[in-house]
């Protein structure tokens, strides 16, 4: 199983530990000791905060707008534990875990794959998590300690996620096999982008989430 | 309050705002299992974010350059390799590769 997972999980790595060398290396110019990249990449864990987080410390912001400015830039989060309301198990550490570690990326992932039969469900989605989160901290750790002898041109490293995406996105349409999910959130996708550049993602999923809810009810309405 | 001493007040306080953002909807609907309305979400939740996803990593791309066209490319390769050979982590690593060649050319 954990043979597996570590196969399952490899895209991940490959945009993971780019993000976090860049990460890293970003932190280590705000003058604090590496380990704390390292630290962030642990207990925090998340990328697009984290390198929020630099612009925002080397400037002294408060912690408290910190905290909100985190909370906002998260907040589509709240959107994807509804798919794992049933599949995450009871509660329990490893529960509390799973949605400690659920990024964009380990989301996409764990919604498109099929767990194998003879795998228990929760224990593979938690090494899933796990080596996810151990590529992202040992990207941070790296970036942060060769900050000034990395000389590897990593310069478009940062298309694998996009490439992640795309690839997640067929998986599900191979899936899903219903066009209106995916038409539904291109039309958000484009009217957050038109309207809410800056809070686009947030905006994306919220615009997306309350029109097929509205759908469905329009269409359970019209069949009663 | 010292350098030291911020640093570690402002990781404690995002690791908080982080997990929160991700608790909440374990905490508010509990399994899930009661309502069909809420599995219906559940299930058109993927793809829509993936969608979503796309466009959102796409949205910064520089369409006056030929950035546009590299990243197309490349994303066309992936889509064609996969699609092909559907298999994941080859598709990215190849479509990765082709953008990085591009962009450093």
């Amino acid at each position: 199983m954990i043979q597996s997972a570590i196969k399952v999980s490899l895209p991940i790595m490959f945009g993971f530990v780019p993000l976090g060398i860049a990460f890293g290396l970003l932190f280590q110019d705000l003058g604090y000791p590496w380990y704390f990249a390292s630290l962030m990449g642990i207990i925090v864990y998340a990328g697009a905060a984290q390198f929020m987080a630099i612009g925002f410390l080397s400037v002294g912001l408060g912690i408290v707008e910190i905290a909100m400015s985190t909370f906002f830039l998260n907040s589509r989060h709240m959107f994807y534990g509804l798919s794992f309301l049933e599949s995450f198990g009871n509660w329990n550490l490893r529960k509390l875990y799973l949605i400690f570690g659920m990024t964009d990326e380990t989301y996409a992932l764990l919604t498109t794959i099929k767990v194998p039969k003879s795998f228990q469900k929760e224990r593979y989605y938690l090494y899933i998590t796990l080596f996810s989160q151990i590529y992202w901290v040992f990207g941070c750790t790296i970036g942060a300690l060769l900050a000034d002898i990395l000389t590897f041109n990593t310069n478009g490293m940062e298309f694998a996620a996009t490439a992640l995406f795309v690839v997640l996105l067929i998986e599900q349409w191979i899936m899903v096999r219903k066009l209106l999910p995916f038409i539904v959130g291109f039309i958000s996708s484009i009217i957050a982008l038109v309207f809410f550049l800056d809070h686009m993602l947030l905006v994306a999923i919220m615009v997306s989430i309350i029109s097929i809810v509205l759908l469905r009810l329009i269409k359970v309405n019209h069949y009663e | 309050m010292n350098e030291l001493q911020y640093l570690i007040g402002v990781i404690i306080a995002m690791a908080l705002a982080t997990y929160f953002t991700r608790l909440i909807p374990f905490v508010l609907f509990g399994t899930g299992k009661e309502s069909s309305l809420l599995n219906y979400v559940a299930k058109s939740t993927p793809p829509m974010v993936m969608m979503i996803l796309v466009v959102y990593m796409l949205k910064d791309v520089n369409y006056h350059s030929f950035e546009s066209v590299y990243t197309f490319l490349s994303i066309a390769i992936t889509i064609g390799l996969h699609v092909y050979k559907r298999n994941a982590l080859l598709s990215i690593v190849t479509g990765t590769a082709i953008y990085m060649f591009f962009v450093q050319m």
